[in-house]
């Protein structure tokens, strides 16, 4: 019974004499350290806000605004309700950039998917200077994408013009294409130079995930009487389906926001042939000086790229788990 | 097999000398035709190597351009630093740390990535206006780094996600402090990462147009790529020398690819697949 007794009566002083300094010390420490965490995050925190959100919502609260020049220097506007959706929305040139957009990216996406794929296939085999090849060939995907857009500008030209001149030197044409100047082909050339400019990233991806693919599982499907296609219909590309669903939303939003390209190659012309979006709103904004229709036209392009956010963000899950 | 390999070897080294030909081909012709003069490059046909080679569009550039490159340097050199400062600790902070924001911060950045920079930019300039950050280099940088932050943060942690845990605990228990830690261990362990995203930071201010188009009018500065976009207006009278400064543009990017060819590849596969 003393014994029994002898603890319970202790226990609290024990309890008590614990909460004394050395638990303050603690408890101390533990918020010190909690804060001197969060302080590695605050300016993270803190640029997301100016840089993401302040704009995102800023910009919402622009297209329902009746703007002008002179409103600029106030930050707010008078509500225009739908007005400046409406009115954006009205014009041909916004419903054929809109439409054009969504062929642009299509295109983009599927040829960059055609060529970057054949390219990892390629790749994956063993040859002399391999690793060479493939540095190489990531060099389009870092240049600077206006100067991108210029130098195809130059290779698109009717006369002067290499890839002209490269047709004509293949007899495949007598006359040189008006790449620039008319509206076709000027679509065309937007679409070529943005491929070229999508291959590496394709290619590098899909390599990588080709790399992943286990030998075994090859040969094994090989020994069982498999040929090449269908090792590649049936194990590869099962395997590495993962990669070519994050390398299509990744490439889904890179392409419908492409501006740089298209103003370097032909701001958007011959007569608002090759407008897509982005440089369209860029147009409406700061040379129209109409930026309640400009945020108007933001905001769509935007809904249209966060359309691949639930996407993207399940294809991440992986790493939110690991939180 | 091996039979098959002598015969795979050479023709795949050929389809990929085809492929890399026409790939590299408008690279090529920029820098060929950087030797050349406006009437050579406008005149009837298409020069494959320049007729008369010379340095003239060169040093017309460095003395009509030399301040924009440097501006441009400046650019690039500040968009690394700030993505430095911001998103390395940030990345370390989310690595190490169970915050209750964690995943909320992480699924933010990932939406972050998505946003087109236009939208941001037509906002900024308004934003800008009012804050007195339109025309100024750290208004240009704060809006440039807007590319390579959330981008950065991710791959700089799916990275540090990787590091042994063992080392990190035993540098707590030797009594040292959280940014003592970070400084000293994770830092110098996650060097290769942080290579991979400075230089991509570099490139993205080097390389950025957007926001140089919208936040700078009349300023005393300009990059590249807004010098570059200026002789599109007066296409066919100094074509020679736009073509020049397209190669200064291009420069860096090659030079940081031979330099840091390694990190790079692994960096961006990781960023893009695992990030």
């Amino acid at each position: 019974m003393a014994r029994t007794a002898t603890p319970a009566r202790r226990a609290p002083d024990r309890r008590a004499a614990r909460r004394g300094p050395a638990t303050a010390e603690v408890s101390r420490a533990s918020a010190w350290t909690r804060y001197a965490r969060l302080a590695f995050l605050i300016p993270a925190v803190l640029y997301v806000l100016f840089a993401f959100a302040v704009p995102i919502v800023y910009n919402l609260i622009l297209s329902f605004e009746q703007t002008s020049p002179a409103t600029i220097s106030s930050l707010f506007a008078p509500f225009a309700g739908l007005s400046n959706y409406k009115a954006t929305l009205i014009q041909p040139v916004t419903q054929s950039a809109i439409a054009r957009t969504f062929i642009f990216t299509a295109g983009s996406l599927f040829f960059q998917f055609i060529i970057g794929f054949s390219l990892a296939l390629l790749f994956n085999l063993r040859f002399p200077l391999r690793r060479l090849a493939r540095s190489l060939i990531i060099i389009p995907w870092l240049l600077p994408l206006l100067i991108t857009g210029f130098i195809f500008r130059f290779l698109f030209q009717a006369e002067a013009g290499a890839i002209n001149q490269i047709l004509g030197d293949l007899h495949l044409i007598s006359h040189p294409i008006g790449f620039l100047t008319s509206p076709g082909w000027a679509f065309l050339a937007i679409l070529i130079a943005n491929v070229w400019i999508g291959i590496p990233f394709f290619t590098v991806l899909l390599y990588s995930a080709l790399q992943d693919v286990p030998v075994e599982l090859k040969e094994a499907a090989m020994i069982d009487g498999a040929n090449g296609w269908q090792r590649l219909i049936r194990v590869t590309l099962p395997i590495i389906r993962p990669v070519i669903e994050v390398v299509f939303v990744l490439g889904f939003v890179f392409t419908v926001k492409v501006f740089d390209v298209v103003i370097g190659l032909t701001q958007g012309g011959p007569a608002n042939s090759t407008q897509i979006l982005a440089p369209w709103a860029y147009q409406l904004s700061f040379q129209q000086f109409d930026y309640g229709q400009g945020a108007a036209l933001n905001t769509i392009l935007l809904v249209i790229a966060l359309v691949a956010a639930p996407v993207y963000i399940w294809l991440n899950r992986e790493s939110l788990r690991r939180t | 097999m091996s039979r098959q390999r002598r015969f795979t070897g050479p023709l795949a080294a050929l389809g990929a000398l085809v492929a890399l030909v026409i790939l590299l081909f408008p690279l090529y012709a920029v820098i060929v035709a950087s030797f050349e003069n406006n009437s050579q490059l406008l005149g009837t046909h298409y020069n494959f190597l320049p007729p008369t080679p010379s340095f003239a569009n060169y040093s017309a550039v460095i003395s009509a351009q030399g301040g924009h490159i440097a501006s441009t340097l400046v650019i690039g050199l500040g968009t690394a630093i700030l993505t430095l400062v911001i998103a390395v600790p940030a990345a370390h902070a989310l690595a190490r740390y169970r915050f209750r924001v964690t995943g909320l911060l992480v699924g933010g950045l990932l939406i972050a990535q998505i946003l087109p920079s236009i939208v941001i930019a037509n906002s900024l300039f308004i934003l800008y206006h009012k804050l007195h950050l339109l025309n100024s280099y750290p208004g240009l940088i704060l809006a440039d780094a807007s590319y390579a932050i959330p981008f950065s943060i991710l791959v700089l942690r799916a990275f540090m996600l990787g590091l042994p845990n063992d080392v990190l605990q035993a540098a707590r228990v030797d009594g040292a402090s959280e940014w003592k830690t970070f400084l000293r261990v994770v830092l110098p362990m996650s060097r290769s990462a942080v290579i991979t995203v400075a230089v991509f930071a570099f490139l993205n201010g080097w390389g950025d147009f957007i926001f140089a188009l919208t936040l700078l009018s009349g300023s005393t500065f300009e990059p590249l790529t807004l010098s570059i976009y200026s002789y599109i207006g007066e296409f066919s009278s100094n074509l020679g020398e736009a073509m020049a400064l397209c190669v200064f543009g291009l420069l860096p990017a090659a030079m940081l690819l031979i330099a840091a060819q390694r990190y790079i590849a692994a960096g961006l596969t990781v960023g893009s697949v695992k990030g």
